[in-house]
């Protein structure tokens, strides 16, 4: 077998018009695990009562489980649950009129999201008691102390972290081809089926995973410069 | 004008305040003195809110909230009432000066942004910094942070200022400049509460002076009555160990 260098940039060019795909997918899992993440963090924080400990629960289980596995559960197990409810209450509704790409959006947002949890809950616990205590001193409630005090400050200090979250939900997203979704992965497996040259096609979209999260890396750069603008002087 | 009526509080097992009465005139500078450990910050933080006290009742101006019955509304009224100047501090470190001072004016006074910035600039120049508007705290030297710190206070308006060792925190060349700024607002009629071990500084600035340990008042009176003729024991012990002997005694 030989390397076809021709091929390499012929699958490059036939996987570009599924980036968006699996921009879209990392995109939608990431911003809805950040809220969600954000949700379970504060949840967790104020120890609230009953909430507290579910939170708690979702957490290991997610960190405690292949990414994979949550896929294919609700791959296989929301269906089932649909139709059942479905059926109960006698709507016409079918599981299988959903859109595949729906269950990886759900899927990996709730993945995201016990992951990005854990990155917004130590980036809150870097702020320091003294500012919120500052921000209730000068009368303000509750909300507006976390709105406006320790939560911007609290992502100024997790952009790292969140970028990292970011490039891991980029390349797990590959993981939505288990469930027939064309993201770039499935995609390249698609376009060397014809000839069989995987390699060449594996390599375009390594290539390509490569070049998107040099972007990634790049924007969070930015941001963390912007963000930290404040903390130039080092001086606590 | 700020009357403070049997103020306990604990910290589990460990009784902090062991019921403080004190009553503050309006304009008056009151100095709180007393040991590490005896109290001092806890009491200012009960004023503030900072911390819940287990009992007692708290009035300034015309609000008064009993503690053990107080609610949120109440809390954030009496809060309203009151601006504390920490000892680290505390100034919000992702905004700069200008902001920090117009952050409890625009979302908490709901004033209009263009107001807010005029009487922010306005106080920020009266303690020195006015051409620091747009520096982040990090920028800025200890005693200047701490001037930042007071004009946040100050711009609030409010009923009273509470003052924890203000200065403690601070080189000895940057005290002085700190000092300076509270000297001038005290003059012009701020009712303030300072805890500080700063004993020059109290004498000349104090109205009131207030002997804490273990949790309880133990004198109080005028600067030179406690300065110069402590009545208690304790009082005396202390003034020995923090002032250095005087050269000679009138
Ligand atoms: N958050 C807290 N939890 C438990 N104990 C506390 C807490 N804050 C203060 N204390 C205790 O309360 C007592 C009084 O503390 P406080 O800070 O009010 O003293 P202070 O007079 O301000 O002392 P210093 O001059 O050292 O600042 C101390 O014994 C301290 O250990
Ligand atoms: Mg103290």
């Amino acid at each position: 077998m030989k390397l076809d260098p021709s091929f390499i940039w012929e699958a490059f060019v036939k996987l570009l018009p599924v980036i968006p795909t699996t921009l879209l997918i990392t995109v939608v899992s990431v911003a809805c695990g950040f809220v969600i993440g954000t949700a379970v963090a504060f949840v967790r924080i104020y120890k609230v009562p009953v909430l507290h400990p579910i939170a708690s629960a979702y957490v290991t289980f997610i960190r405690g489980t292949p990414m994979l596995t949550h896929l294919l559960i609700i791959y296989f197990g929301l269906p089932m649950i649909i139709d059942a409810v479905s059926a109960q209450l006698g709507l016409g509704f079918r599981s299988a009129s959903i859109p595949m790409i729906d269950f990886a959006f759900l899927a990996f947002s709730i993945t995201a999201g016990g992951y990005m949890s854990e990155v917004v809950r130590s980036g809150l616990l870097t702020v320091n008691r003294g500012q919120i205590e500052a921000a209730y001193s000068v009368g303000m409630t509750t909300p507006q102390a976390i709105r406006r005090i320790v939560f911007p400050q609290a992502m100024a200090a997790s952009i790292p972290n969140l970028a990292n979250s970011f490039i891991g939900m980029l390349h797990a997203s590959t993981l939505a081809f288990t469930v027939s979704v064309v993201e770039i992965f499935a995609k390249a497996q698609i376009v060397a089926s014809t000839n069989w040259k995987f390699f060449e096609a594996y390599l375009a979209a390594a290539v390509i995973f490569w070049g998107l999260t040099v972007l990634i890396e790049r924007v969070a750069v930015i941001l963390e410069k912007r963000m930290n603008l404040y903390n130039r002087g080092g001086v606590a | 004008m700020i009357k403070l009526t049997g103020i306990t509080k604990s910290f589990g097992r460990n009784q902090v305040l062991q019921g403080i009465d004190l009553q503050v005139e309006k304009g008056e500078v009151v100095v709180i003195l007393g040991p590490s450990g005896s109290g001092k910050t806890t009491l200012l933080r009960c004023i503030n809110y900072l911390e819940r006290p287990n009992a007692g009742r708290i009035a300034i101006g015309d609000f008064e909230v009993d503690c053990e019955r107080a609610g949120k509304k109440d809390i954030h009224a009496l809060r309203g009432k009151s601006a504390m100047v920490f000892q680290h501090y505390n100034l919000f470190k992702h905004k700069t000066v200008l902001e920090n001072v117009m952050e409890g004016l625009v979302i908490v006074q709901r004033m209009p942004k263009e107001t807010a910035r005029r009487r922010s600039v306005e106080v920020l120049e009266k303690v020195g910094l006015g051409e620091k508007l747009d520096a982040y705290p990090s920028q800025l030297s200890g005693g200047q942070q701490q001037r930042v710190g007071i004009a946040r206070a100050l711009a609030l308006g409010p009923e009273v200022i509470l003052f924890d060792e203000p200065t403690s925190a601070l080189d000895p060349e940057l005290v002085g400049e700190v000092l300076a700024v509270i000297r001038r607002i005290a003059k012009e009629g701020i009712t303030m509460i300072v805890v500080t071990h700063e004993m020059g500084f109290a004498r000349d600035v104090a109205n009131h002076v207030v002997f804490m340990d273990g949790g309880a008042i133990v004198e109080e009176g005028a600067p030179k009555d406690i300065f110069n003729k402590p009545q208690e024991e304790r009082t005396k012990q202390f003034l020995k160990r923090i002032m250095p002997e005087p050269a000679y005694s009138i």
